[in-house]
């Protein structure tokens, strides 16, 4: 609790966490705020913002809620991050903390692994996935954290080696606990704090890519999203701009809020040590 | 350098056409044609193989038209075809043979003459065997004599409608040199890249990724012709970049809507720059629903006819065609007057009948309103269809049909569509070719096997249909031939196998500089002799 304070009592963390916690909010009462299917067809195309008091932010070329198309968006914008970061820190802090604890064979067979990953750039091991398995949300979470969780699990990995040696490691090695238990109950709690520090870019990362796969069509076609309200609005980027620049706001306005809440922690951290 | 010039002088051409916007079109038309100059076009595409005696697309057409010549070319007015190289053709009584007479003095790119052999050659080793039109039009092509150099005669083994051979001319009767030919294998042959023909400009270079230029034929059979002295089609995938490059003059003429349409209204303003909807009526593309009548469902002629009135046709020509499409009746365009029927049975937008339909059909609504849920597979060849996709999802759902948008590539759709036939709704755009029996009647003939595209893999088997197509296709006089697809035509509309909801084609945008644009059916896909830049 007093960490969180620490956060917000940083300028960053206060900005970034304060905008995270309205889109969340809004992705969460999208349904209350705008019931109904988000792709419905509701009004005349490409009407301008603030034109009709019923579309705020104007509609776009079939006559869709560009508002309406944002609060739902962020739903599977915000959604996939929360959930890809969940997974590769899970993932990442598993296979870190075997890898670090036991060593030997085992770190190097799962760290040849982590390389192989980490060579093949994270978008386009994304795009491979999602090509082959189809565009379904399950095959989005899987295919971003495929590509994300290297680089929780090297920070572990870290962690670990070094926390293996302190002597509390060696006191419950000799009252004879299994070396998982001590490695999982003992060592990764300690191990964190660098890790949760990298949450925050994985969330970044991971919704900048969902928006990114939606663009070029990766997406469920039958869910709103930001990436493709972005994609069927490039068509009219010159005639009616709001209907790009609304959803190409929303990704950036998410993205530095994460960032910043990133940056908060850090600062947060640094002036605790 | 050149094209720098000519690019303050086109800027210069503009600003004045937009002062006097009222009076100089009419003094342009006046103007001498002038000799000379560099067309810079847009390409969006850059196809490996450019010989349109093997593959008649519009893609292969853009650039190797101007290369490589047909018999005849489409004309508006008159009887609808103008002589290329063949001066004339005539069909005998009993639909075995046609008679093709051929230009004098005319001579390949490399200097050699032009002959009946050359037409023999390409007729049955180029259309009849591997085009993918000819396949289906030439199927019966026995052989072609050639009694003198002028003359070629080809004898079909069945009677083939001389009406069907006449349509097919313009776009399936691209001639290439025998010479160069003989003895390859045609698909390989270094001539599909570098093209050798006897239209009015030649193959000059290609840099991939970047242009494709063409230069005058000196030696071109009409005299004084061509205009200008090159072509050059600068390939460039982004359509934002298109509309730009045509505002700066870098280049004077996009054709095939390279121009999103929202962007039309906007450019069409822009002094210089005009908006052409002319000039494709020869290549019409329809907006169709392909229904899989294997579902239980779908096999239900009212649920299909539901599906059809459920379709707002005007929403869609306004609002996904920004007004640039017609509203649609059935399967042959309103630009065909030959076969075209207008007072079919239509199905016009009415929701309130739709829901009737599908409550008789036996298909009530569940607690949740929706009575039952679909696959809908939009093509992705053009941004329409996927648009449509979308909307057709929104017009199903007030009739109570829950439509899952599925999004594939070109091949995936291709497959899942024609071949393994895991879709329930698909969006097509099929072409209508002049002809109904080129690439249209395979859209409603049963018994096809899985795996051909672009052909009835819907499941749906008329008797009655299949009848008549084969009537048609048998039929030598042109007055019953035409009977039979009103009859064709009827049936369609009776059983709706598919629905078709509009028809379109696509949009030149030209600087005022270019003369001469869109001056006969197939303008794009032309041969371009007579295009000029004026000053």
């Amino acid at each position: 609790m007093r960490d969180v304070l620490a956060v917000l009592r940083t300028p960053e963390g206060a900005i970034g966490s304060g905008v995270l916690i309205l889109m969340v909010a809004a992705a969460l009462l999208a349904p209350v705020l705008a019931p109904g299917d988000p792709l419905a067809i509701v009004g005349r195309p490409l009407r301008l913002p603030l034109a009709d008091p019923r579309f705020p932010l104007g509609t776009d070329r079939l006559g869709r809620d560009v508002l309406t198309g944002l609060l739902h968006g962020a739903r599977s914008t915000l959604g996939t991050g929360a959930a890809v970061m969940a997974a590769a820190l899970l993932l990442g802090g598993a296979v870190g903390t075997i890898a670090g604890y036991l060593g030997g064979a085992a770190d190097e067979v799962l760290m040849r692994i982590a390389d192989a990953v980490q060579t093949v750039p994270g978008f386009v091991l994304a795009l491979a996935i999602v090509s082959v398995a189809g565009p379904t949300q399950p095959a989005i979470l899987l295919a971003l954290t495929a590509g994300a969780w290297t680089g929780p699990a090297r920070v572990v990995r870290a962690e670990v080696m070094a926390l293996r040696s302190r002597p509390f490691v060696d006191a419950s090695r000799l009252l004879g606990r299994h070396p998982l238990a001590i490695a999982f109950g003992g060592v990764l709690p300690n191990a964190l704090g660098p890790l949760l520090a990298l949450a925050p870019i994985v969330v970044a990362g991971a919704m900048l890519s969902e928006a990114a796969l939606t663009f070029l069509g990766l997406g469920d076609p039958n869910v709103a999203t930001w990436g493709a309200m972005i994609a069927e609005g490039r068509a009219v980027l010159r005639t009616a701009p709001h209907v790009i620049v609304a959803p190409g706001l929303a990704v950036a306005v998410a993205v530095l809020a994460v960032s910043l809440l990133g940056e908060g922690m850090q600062r947060a951290a640094a002036r605790r040590t | 350098m050149v094209v720098m010039r000519s690019t303050r002088r086109g800027f210069m051409a503009g600003t004045l056409a937009g002062a006097g916007a009222l009076a100089l079109p009419r003094l342009a038309r006046a103007q001498a044609e002038r000799r000379g100059g560099t067309l810079v076009v847009a390409a969006d595409g850059e196809p490996r193989n450019l010989n349109p005696a093997l593959i008649a697309s519009n893609g292969v057409f853009y650039v190797a038209s101007k290369v490589i010549e047909p018999l005849a070319e489409m004309v508006y007015g008159g009887d609808g075809l103008a002589p290329r190289l063949a001066t004339a053709w005539e069909g005998s009584a009993d639909g075995r043979s046609v008679r093709l007479t051929l230009r004098e003095g005319v001579t390949w790119h490399d200097g050699r003459p032009f002959s009946s052999a050359d037409v023999a050659w390409t007729a049955m080793n180029a259309w009849k065997p591997l085009q993918n039109l000819g396949r289906i039009v030439f199927r019966d092509l026995e052989a072609v004599d050639t009694p003198d150099a002028r003359t070629a005669i080809l004898r079909f083994s069945r009677p083939v409608p001389f009406q069907l051979v006449r349509n097919a001319l313009p776009a399936l009767s691209a001639v290439l040199p025998r010479h160069l030919y003989e003895g390859t294998d045609p698909n390989a042959n270094p001539a599909n890249a570098r093209l050798v023909g006897t239209g009015p400009f030649r193959f000059a270079e290609h840099r991939p990724g970047e242009f494709y230029r063409l230069e005058r034929n000196p030696a071109y059979w009409e005299a004084n012709r061509p205009f200008l002295d090159a072509i050059v089609y600068r390939v460039m995938p982004d359509r934002g970049a298109i509309a730009a490059a045509l505002e700066a003059n870098q280049i004077q003429l996009a054709a095939f809507s390279a121009v999103p349409l929202a962007d039309l209204e906007r450019i069409g303003k822009v002094p210089g720059v005009k908006v052409i909807p002319e000039g494709y009526e020869g290549i019409t593309y329809q907006l169709t629903v392909e229904i899989n009548h294997r579902r239980r469902e779908l096999a239900d002629p009212r649920v299909r006819r539901a599906i059809a009135h459920a379709i707002d046709r005007d929403f869609v020509v306004d609002t996904i065609f920004l007004g640039y499409a017609k509203a649609s009746n059935g399967p042959i365009p309103k630009f065909d007057a030959q076969f075209h029927v207008a007072d079919l049975p239509g199905t016009p937008f009415d929701v309130r009948r739709a829901n009737a339909l599908l409550d008789e059909a036996g298909f009530p609504r569940g607690a949740n309103g929706t009575r039952f849920a679909l696959r809908l597979l939009p093509a992705p060849w053009f941004e329409q269809t996927r648009q449509f996709g979308d909307y057709l999802r929104q017009a199903l759902r007030a009739v109570g049909i829950d439509a899952q948008v599925v999004n594939n590539d070109s091949a995936a759709h291709t497959r899942a569509v024609y071949t393994t036939h895991e879709f329930d709704l698909a969006v097509g755009s099929p072409v209508y070719r002049n002809d109904p029996a080129i690439s249209t009647t395979i859209l409603f003939q049963g018994g096809l096997p899985a795996g051909v595209p672009f052909s009835n893999q819907y499941g749906y088997d008329n008797p009655a249909m299949n009848a008549v197509i084969d009537r048609a296709a048998g039929a030598v006089d042109a007055a019953g031939r035409t009977a039979a697809y009103r009859a064709f035509q009827r049936i369609a509309a009776e059983d709706v196998p598919l629905v078709n909801v509009a028809e379109f084609t696509f949009i030149t945008v030209a600087r005022d500089s270019v003369r001469n644009v869109a001056n006969n059916p197939r303008w794009a896909t032309s041969h371009w002799a007579d295009t000029w830049l004026a000053e």
